[in-house]
């Protein structure tokens, strides 16, 4: 389907330009990734799910997680994760790398198409959705852009071909 | 410390100048490529819409945000000043025995002084956002709204990190600097009792917050702490998540070039958190009236309330580029900042910053909200010029000669006289005024011609050429006492076209200077009186102006000072509708101009010409000159004359002069075109006080010299 692949090219152009590291794999390609990752932290959906592994949150972080997201937007390289969950929450703000997988057809075009979801999603008493576009980054200091500050310094995406 | 006195000492920070220098510089380049492809203006109005609201609309927004996020257990509190907003802060830190509380970047926090005041009950804040924290621990205030610290370089940063955390830390390592910042503020995340967030929108339909922050700071404040209170101005709130969309897209492109922030974070009432006893977040949401809800419904002011604090009208200001934001602006900084502090807080300094601005309309064309910004500053000068009275010899030049035709007239004219001794070789120009101090001797002045304009015209007889296409020309006071020659060029280049150019019997001063100084009466008296010797509107094809001030005095302010006049008012409208400059007239008439010269051209756009007319003619100056147009880089950025501006405060003036100057220079063109006699004298003037050899001339000037093509 073209425009399928034109939302995922350009999600990855705008993903790539804010320093997400993006990869096109197929969902067995996952799985032995998070057979051999050393990841800390996983929160998958099916497929992926019997993988799950918890981990405790302090100050001191952890190194890796890998989590699920909702949609990708692909206007602005934006992965949209239902964050709910603290602990998952947690494991967004607080690991060194940060892996994201998303389904390539969860990719949307635009900021407008995620509404509903968001509409959807805030029709309970409480919500808490991320947009997350790159690792954390200031340009505080003499407006160099540096990468890292309270957040990830890694956002890694995996994009699920056959999902 | 007075406001000349600061402003002396912001523009001899040399720091200070080079880092505001190059990032304006860079912002305009990325915002520009962020928005390519996109209809700002279409967006903007959008946005502009969906925040138009009156007190009682967003009174109920309030009301249905509320009770949606009191579902989930949350508090919501109407503060209605900052005393208010402050004490029901600290109340609830000490309710949940906070000591250290930790907060992410709020300018409202900024407005109320909460850090202050908590400080002073014992508390401790920790500003978590790094150029906040970096200033909180300097001890210092904000110079940008959304980036703080932009006064500061690297090595002051060092120092001012050393002197804090004790470590040793190598002055030019930007990393190793944002990596301890990273490692010492973590902890506080997990010390606090207190999240403390502003909110960039909140949405009313569902009882959402939005938060837009690149560090993750915001997320980690609304999550690690049990607590977490939400500081909001009402008029952060809008109906929908489309229209929260909209404000998405369009506020980080215009605050940083960013396509989009890092983290956009949604979040509704109450959340787990495993910090809590219940295990659910004590989720405290405080809305700051402080004024706002009564302008609301304030004719002009309301719109200052559609900000989606972007700092934009910071980044593409002229003027606060010289002198930064401890000066352009109080807590609120650029366009905005002069306009909020007089709303919010003192009205007195408002007034002297107010001066600050230069008129050039940049803010007001890039605001993402659509907000006029510097017609407000223009409204607002002449209020506060009611209330404090305008310097009296200011006043006196307005109202007793501006207004009064014959008075000027005779008033030039002995000038012309007088200022004899002072000429230079030329006679174009005033060698040096002696009664001005070296400060303001940063270019060659004009001489005040013998013959006015209107003079010339009648002397030549260009009242004698009849034509059934018929223009009317008003040439303004700079054409007709100190550039006739830019006047004459154009009616015999439309006269040649085919055209019959009439004049005003009477000339007669726009206004514009009075109002821009805060004379509103004057300029109200200026106007009407200038609506008696312009023509027909219904006669005549176009209203030509050389003076692009002028032309949207015409166009704007015409219209604003007659609203009680209902002919007058009816006669500004339609002349309004035919105000054209020389080029835009050209163009739509299709006549096109011969070039063979080799010699190179450039072109300055005069600020109310790109954004006052809305028509530049960089399209048809290549279409006309091919290979020999160069563009010049930032064609459209003030050249700092900004009429009694450039008096007041000579040393912003050549300041952004100066830059211009730099431009120029690196065109390597011969001839430097423009369309306003201002920006004329103030470029000419600049290059030949520093014998710079690029020839400055009107459009008119150059554009007669050439040959009308045959179609
Ligand atoms: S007034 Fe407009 S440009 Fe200035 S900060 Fe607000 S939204 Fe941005
Ligand atoms: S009009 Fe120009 S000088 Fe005045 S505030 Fe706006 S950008 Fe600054």
């Amino acid at each position: 389907m073209i425009s399928i692949d034109t939302e995922l090219n350009k999600f990855i152009e705008k993903s790539e330009a804010v320093q997400t590291k993006c990869t096109v794999l197929k969902k067995d390609d996952l799985k032995t990734i998070l057979k051999d990752g050393n990841f800390d932290y996983i929160k998958l959906n099916t497929p992926f799910k019997t993988y799950s592994k918890d981990c405790e949150f302090t100050e001191s972080g952890v190194s890796k997680s890998i989590v699920n997201a909702d949609f990708a937007i692909a206007e602005t390289g934006t992965l949209v994760i239902n964050s709910e969950n603290e602990q998952l929450r947690l494991a967004t703000m607080v690991s060194e790398s940060l892996s994201v997988v998303v389904y390539k057809s969860n990719i949307v075009s635009k900021l407008e198409n995620i509404i509903s979801f968001m509409n959807e999603s805030t029709s309970r008493e409480n919500a808490y959705i991320a947009f997350i576009t790159g690792p954390s980054r200031t340009a505080d200091i003499e407006r160099v852009l540096t990468i890292g500050v309270h957040g990830p310094v890694e956002l890694i995406c995996y994009i699920i071909e056959d999902l | 410390m007075s406001i000349k006195t600061k402003v002396k000492e912001k523009l001899n920070d040399k720091i200070l100048y080079s880092n505001l220098k190059t990032f304006a510089e860079n912002y305009k380049v990325s915002r520009a490529n962020a928005l390519s492809g996109l209809d700002f203006f279409k967006l903007r109005h959008d946005i502009y819409k969906s925040k138009d609201f009156t007190k009682d609309e967003i009174l109920s927004l309030f009301e249905e945000f509320k009770s949606n996020v009191e579902k989930s257990g949350c508090t919501v509190l109407h503060a209605e000043d900052a005393a208010s907003a402050n004490k029901l802060i600290a109340d609830i830190c000490k309710k949940h025995s906070a000591e250290y509380i930790v907060k992410s970047k709020s300018m409202t926090s900024e407005e109320i002084k909460l850090n202050d005041y908590l400080e002073k009950q014992g508390l401790k804040p920790v500003e978590t956002d790094l150029g906040e924290w970096i200033l909180q621990i300097a001890g210092e205030h904000p110079s940008h709204m959304v980036m703080p610290a932009i006064h500061k370089t690297r090595q002051q940063v060092a120092k001012v990190f050393e002197k804090h955390t004790g470590e040793k830390i190598d002055p030019d390592d930007i990393n190793k600097m944002v990596k301890i910042a990273r490692k010492y503020l973590r902890e506080f995340y997990f010390k606090a009792k207190v999240g403390i967030t502003g909110a960039n929108i909140a949405i009313s339909s569902s009882g959402t917050i939005g938060i837009v922050t690149n560090e993750g700071n915001a997320r980690l404040s609304s999550t690690v702490p049990p607590v977490h209170i939400v500081l909001v101005g009402y008029e952060k709130l809008v109906k929908n998540f489309s229209d929260a969309m909209k404000i998405i897209r369009l506020l980080p492109k215009s605050a940083t070039g960013q396509n989009i922030s890092t983290y956009v974070t949604w979040i509704k009432g109450s959340n787990p958190s495993f910090k809590s006893e219940t295990g659910k977040k004590h989720t405290y949401y405080i809305f700051l009236d402080n004024g706002r809800l009564s302008f609301l419904d304030h004719p002009f002011l309301k719109d200052a309330l559609k900000c989606i604090r972007c700092g934009s009208c910071a980044n593409v200001c002229p003027a606060y580029e010289m002198v930064g934001g401890h000066v352009f602006g109080d807590i609120y900084i650029g366009a905005i900042g002069l306009i909020l502090t007089s709303m919010l807080h003192d009205e007195k300094k408002a007034k002297e910053i107010l001066s600050l601005c230069i008129g050039c309309k940049a803010c007001s064309y890039n605001c993402p909200a659509g907000i006029d910004l510097q017609s407000i500053i223009s409204d607002l000068n002449v209020y506060m010029g009611q209330k404090y009275s305008i310097n009296p010899a200011k006043k006196f030049v307005y109202s007793a000669v501006l207004k009064n035709p014959s008075v000027f007239k005779s008033a030039m004219k002995v000038a012309s006289i007088i200022q004899k001794p002072l000429l230079d070789e030329t006679k174009e120009n005033i060698g040096k005024l002696p009664i001005l101090s070296d400060e303001h001797n940063f270019r060659k002045l004009p001489s005040v011609k013998e013959k006015t304009f209107s003079q010339m015209f009648k002397q030549n007889n260009f009242d004698k050429f009849n034509s059934s296409k018929k223009v009317f020309f008003y040439p303004g006071c700079a054409v007709e006492y100190f550039f006739p020659e830019m006047g004459t060029k154009m009616v015999q280049l439309l006269q040649k076209a085919g055209f019959q150019v009439d004049i005003p019997d009477t000339q007669v001063c726009c206004g514009l200077p009075a109002i821009h100084s805060g004379d509103g009466k004057s300029g109200k008296k200026t106007i009407l009186k200038n609506l008696k010797y312009m023509g027909n509107p219904e006669e005549y094809e176009a209203f030509l102006v050389l003076c692009p001030s002028c032309g949207m005095a015409i166009k704007e302010d015409f219209k604003k000072y007659t609203l009680e006049y209902i002919s007058e008012f009816k006669k500004s409208e339609k002349i309004a509708n035919k105000v054209t400059s020389l080029a835009d007239f050209l163009n739509k008439n299709n006549i096109r101009l011969k070039y063979d010269d080799n010699k190179k051209i450039t072109y300055h756009t005069p600020c109310h010409q790109g954004r006052g007319l809305g028509f530049v003619p960089e399209d048809f100056l290549k279409e006309t000159f091919g290979e020999n147009f160069i563009p010049l880089k930032d064609s459209n950025v003030c050249c700092g004359f900004g009429g009694s501006f450039s008096v007041e405060y000579p040393g912003i003036s050549s300041g952004i002069l100066n830059k211009k100057i730099e431009n120029i220079k690196d065109t390597k063109a011969d001839i430097l075109l423009t369309d306003c006699p201002g920006c004329v004298m103030q470029i000419d003037g600049g290059l030949k006080k520093q014998n710079i050899n690029v020839k400055v001339a009107h459009l008119s000037e150059i554009f007669n010299e050439l040959d009308i093509e045959k179609n």
